[in-house]
């Protein structure tokens, strides 16, 4: 589904938003953010368990709007240990045995909006074209679920297989864990790759 | 026979397992969990189901509601059940998120097309945990004569 040189450019397209969506982390957070190489996965829909878990997360998820055809998503994954380091290392608190809250809900909401639209006007700064992400949808939930029920919607339903786009963003000051996703369709991640190939020219 | 070691056998969205091992589906959205067994024998069958209608595709016949119903009793023909003896439980079909647009409450879709199908089939559902807007994973034990165990991600469990 990818040959090396596409992983290679989309990898690099990754690359260069999630480190703005690092930036957008470190300053809110004023703290160092460390970030893993993206990792580009072709992975058959009956595996996707092996790339997220059920464990209770927050997930804050975007659709892709704008200049792009086909459609897709980003969503950022946040375990609920690291959401409550998150909020605390926000607002100033240290309760670390507690649910999340509404509270953690708005921050969450807050942080997600900010991180996800830089990493998106990077890509497309690169790409010369707009990308918007649409409102955001949150849930606290199974990372799987969430995943699933996107890969049903109509523009994943007829596929078996997905590329995943995944970065990890950590603050380990703050012991704090996320992961960046971008999930596209098969026309919109075509496109990309085409954009890309001509970039290259 | 199997002992209580036996490995539990994970079925990933599209998959299906029959046979004796405990089996599992991990954090089921809108997606269900399509549990048919043999109440007259330490046997049953798991499929993760996606979609309602394969409209007439015939690989991963477990993705879909229509071919998945079928499939299934048909292993477990296979195995030695017969249709009769068969009892079925759904778990799944969540509708995860309100905002988006092409969703179309994909969950509740599923969850009626699986009756149906098991209705056409004679196969009766004893128990469900259906719809609500949260995800579950959920393990099967045939040597448990049916019970399917039921976990959120807040860590409730229940049984069914």
């Amino acid at each position: 589904m990818l040959n090396s040189q596409q992983r290679d450019a989309l990898r690099e397209l990754g690359n260069i938003g999630a480190a703005h969506a690092a930036t957008t982390l470190s300053t809110m957070l004023m703290s160092n953010i460390e970030m893993e190489v993206p990792e580009i996965s072709v992975v058959d829909i009956s595996k996707i368990h092996e790339h997220v878990g059920d464990e209770l997360s927050a997930l804050v998820i975007f659709q892709i709007t704008g200049e792009v055809s086909g459609g897709g998503y980003v969503l950022l994954h946040i375990p609920k240990n690291s959401v409550i380091r998150l909020t605390n290392a926000m607002l100033g608190m240290t309760e670390l045995e507690r649910d999340l809250t509404e509270m953690d809900e708005s921050a969450l909401l807050e942080i997600g909006n900010i991180m996800v639209s830089a990493f998106l006007d990077a890509t497309a700064t690169l790409l010369s074209i707009i990308m918007l992400p649409s409102p955001p949808s949150m849930i606290i939930d199974m990372p799987h679920a969430a995943f699933q029920t996107i890969l049903a919607m109509q523009q994943f339903s007829d596929i078996d297989q997905v590329v995943i786009f995944r970065t990890e963003l950590r603050s380990d000051q703050h012991k704090i864990s996320s992961n960046l996703f971008l999930l596209p369709n098969k026309p919109m991640l075509d496109e990309i790759l085409s954009m890309l190939e001509n970039l290259m020219k | 026979m199997p002992g209580p070691e036996e490995p539990t056998v994970i079925v990933g969205i599209g998959e299906f397992y029959a046979g004796r091992n405990p089996m599992s589906s991990i954090g089921l959205g809108s997606c269900i969990g399509l549990v048919i067994y043999d109440k007259d024998k330490p046997l049953g069958a798991l499929a993760h189901i996606m979609l309602p209608d394969s409209q007439g595709r015939s690989e991963r016949p477990a993705k879909y509601a229509d071919t998945a119903v079928k499939f299934l009793v048909k292993e477990l023909n296979m195995l030695g059940c017969r249709s009769s003896s068969l009892a079925a439980k759904i778990c799944g079909g969540a509708s995860m998120f309100q905002t988006f647009s092409g969703n179309l409450n994909i969950g509740e879709r599923n969850v009626e097309a699986i009756k149906f199908h098991l209705k056409e089939l004679n196969i009766p559902i004893v128990a469900e945990d259906v719809g609500g807007i949260v995800g579950r994973t959920i393990v099967y034990n045939p040597a448990e004569n049916g019970k399917v165990s039921i976990k959120t991600a807040d860590g409730t469990k229940k049984i069914i």
